[in-house]
């Protein structure tokens, strides 16, 4: 016993000498459940992005080249397993980074772990306004960045998608989470920001789990509308799309970036066609990087399609922001990582556009300066035979433009 | 009214796949006054298992009959594993075992067949069609039609054949049952199978509605042992009347009071039957010389 606690503290000993020509980067996120297709995607996408910097010999700090360690915990879409990883990350003395976290809750759970030990995260795919908002008059300097088309702009372009499709009447559904409510408040607060041109006949939530949603679905029937507004993730909304489908509606279901997870796709079938969702990646080869990055995906991990693409697409683009801010700060050291990000010097070249100056110094009162995403970085996405299709073919030049290196 | 009807009866349909799991329940309590508490995962397991036979390509017509084969090894595995030592030395060390029989199931369908939620692919269609002015989908009728015919088939069984007749007699009072040569522990193993084989009927039914995963029986199994307290363990007739009531009950509850409400009425009259008829609503009220 003795000689293992001996044995154990030098291996603890060791590590940081071992670690220190390395960048320990953290991935989390819901690589299990009902949250899995956009955890496990931005992991693997962000993992091709590493794989392609370490065979390439790595970031150059410095005077020399230093490989990505990658770190993986599976936070299984739950707030408290989210709080308990982020304190473990927290606490380790030599972490440059982490990149990750799908669900709201789980954000809200963890980041103020990260935060107080000043630790660089960069927020990706989840989208919920909350994980940003609560720092907002709180936190003088911050260590949270977003890499996601947040709720804010997602509820105003479903809004928008509901108008210019001539709607007037419209219900809103979400699940009883985190994500959900803030999805709600948003679409509500967009609807009143838009001039009250949808009335909202019904407003229904459900749990996790559940799978009858007729009662929900009368309530939004019976009040005349013509287009359900959705939050929810992949599960629910399959059973709200089948709902749909036996009781007879026309109904659209037009809702968060939720709606291309593979497994409301699959679980939906035939009954998920026509659902509109905000994307900012569509796996369609509109660029010769594009391309070369979902053959990448489909080889590595044998998919014929990747289960999220716009979470496979931002954790490779996150990466590859992460790495340029390392090679700006010249060190692994996340609180000069942190400064580099807030001033990226170079254009980082990825698959949803080139980033340039992504972020910029954090303001306490305005929450963009924190968030990669503008509205121009998403278009309307449309589920079609089991995989997502630009909703406007106009977009499709629209992002080829923006991921165009110059 | 037509939205009453609506609610009313895919509230009742879902009701029957909770009557047919209280009734897996009351088969095992018949024979040894003893349940299954990891029911819910018998349901989960042979689910999957039937899933496994189809995406290995077998016609439909195997696949069944393979699944329901499946869900009785199961009741047996159970019976032998966690009932039969606790009913010979006359303990309740079968409530703690079921439970662990249930967790073991679970991580076991977890670690082989994954944590996610997939569709149960089925030859019955979606389409759903207007009878009477309420939209029911072929699949919902199919678990109505489903959960009559292998209640029936067990019901006449127990009454028309000689071995389901001893199985009546261990019911009715296993001592005597054994003084006429009839062996009490291959009854008790026969309820077992029976329920196993009622358990992996529930999943087949239910699955192409509600998906498959590790999860997917957890809130059904809750409102069956609802049910089952309910009508008591007695009554085949009660606990459909109940799961039909109750399932119609959440769903009008869900859809006029709002759907956090959904299970507030059932739960009500949980309360009330337990209060009011302890024994259950077709229960019969047992009286025990001394």
């Amino acid at each position: 016993m003795i000689r293992l606690l001996a044995s154990l503290s030098m291996f603890g000993l060791a590590l940081p000498a071992f670690a220190a020509d390395t960048v320990k980067l953290a991935i989390t996120g819901p690589f299990t459940g009902g949250s899995a297709p956009m955890g496990a995607s931005m992991r693997d996408g962000a993992k091709l992005a590493i794989t392609e910097i370490n065979a390439a010999g790595g970031i150059q700090v410095g005077s020399v080249k230093m490989k990505i360690d990658v770190i993986e915990r599976d936070d299984e879409a739950k707030n408290e397993r989210g709080a308990l990883i982020a304190q473990e990350l927290a606490a380790m003395p030599d972490l440059s980074g982490v990149i990750g976290s799908v669900n709201t809750g789980v954000v809200m759970a963890g980041d103020r772990h990260l935060q107080e030990k000043g630790i660089t995260k960069i927020i990706t795919p989840a989208a919920g306004s909350a994980s940003m908002t609560q720092w907002v008059g709180k936190a003088q300097d911050l260590s949270i960045f977003r890499f996601a088309a947040h709720d804010g702009i997602q509820a105003a372009m479903v809004v928008e998608e509901g108008i210019n499709r001539k709607f007037t009447k419209v219900a809103i559904l979400h699940d009883a989470t985190n994500y959900g409510v803030s999805g709600r408040d948003d679409l509500q607060r967009e609807i009143k920001k838009q001039g009250d041109k949808l009335q909202v006949v019904a407003t229904e939530k459900f749990n996790i789990g559940d799978k009858d949603m007729t009662a929900q679905l009368l309530r939004a029937k019976s009040g005349g509308a013509q287009a359900i507004l959705i939050w929810a993730i992949g599960p629910e909304l399959a059973a709200v799309a089948n709902g749909i489908a036996k009781l007879g509606m026309t109904a659209p279901l037009i809702g968060g970036w939720t709606l291309s997870m593979s497994n409301f796709i699959d679980n939906a079938g035939k009954n998920g066609n026509g659902a509109l969702m905000p994307q900012t990646f569509i796996e369609d080869p509109i660029t010769p990087k594009v391309k070369a990055f979902i053959d990448a995906y489909h080889k590595t991990y044998n998919v014929k399609r990747i289960p999220s693409a716009v979470s496979a697409a931002q954790g490779y683009d996150a990466v590859y922001i992460f790495a340029a801010a390392v090679k700006q700060a010249g060190s692994p050291d996340t609180h000069k990582i942190k400064a580099a990000l807030e001033d990226l010097k170079d254009p980082v070249p990825g698959v949803i556009a080139v980033w340039k100056q992504p972020y910029s110094k954090w303001d306490p009162k305005n929450v963009e300066t924190h968030e990669a995403f503008r509205r121009e970085n998403a278009v309307i996405g449309m589920v079609q035979d089991g995989k997502v299709v630009f909703a406007h073919e106009e977009d499709r030049k629209r992002l080829a433009a923006l991921a165009k290196i110059p | 009214m037509s939205i009453i009807a609506q609610m009313a009866v895919s509230g009742a349909l879902m009701g029957l796949v909770y009557a047919l799991i209280a009734y897996g329940f009351q088969l095992t309590y018949a024979t040894s006054k003893s349940i299954n508490f990891g029911q819910g995962e018998l349901v989960m397991v042979s689910a999957f298992f039937t899933l496994t036979l189809i995406t290995l390509g077998l016609p439909y017509w195997l696949v069944v009959p393979g699944g329901l084969l499946f869900g009785a090894a199961l009741g047996l595995f159970v019976e032998r594993a966690g009932v039969r030592l606790a009913l010979e030395q006359k303990s309740e060390g079968w409530i703690l075992l079921t439970i662990i029989l249930g967790l073991f199931l679970f991580s076991v369908a977890e670690n082989v067949w994954g944590r996610d939620d997939r569709p149960f692919p089925t030859p019955i269609s979606h389409e759903p069609i207007r009878v009477l002015g309420v939209d029911v989908t072929p699949v919902e009728l199919s678990v109505a039609i489903g959960v009559f015919a292998i209640m029936g088939v067990i019901e006449v069984f127990k009454r028309q054949t000689l071995l389901g007749k001893a199985f009546e007699a261990v019911s009715a009072d296993r001592d005597a049952g054994e003084l006429m040569g009839i062996s009490a522990t291959h009854t008790v193993m026969l309820s077992y199978a029976l329920s196993g084989v009622v358990a992996a009927v529930a999943g087949i039914l239910v699955s192409p509605i509600t998906t498959v995963g590790p999860t997917m029986a957890s809130a059904l199994v809750l409102k069956a042992f609802s049910v089952a307290v309910v009508a008591g363990l007695e009554s085949g007739f009660g606990v459909v009347a109940v799961g039909m009531f109750l399932g119609a009950l959440e769903s009008i509850a869900s859809y006029y009071l709002g759907s956090g409400w959904r299970e507030v009425p059932g739960l009500l009259l949980l309360i009330l039957a337990l209060a009011v008829r302890p024994t259950g609503v077709f229960g019969k009220a047992i009286i025990r010389k001394v």
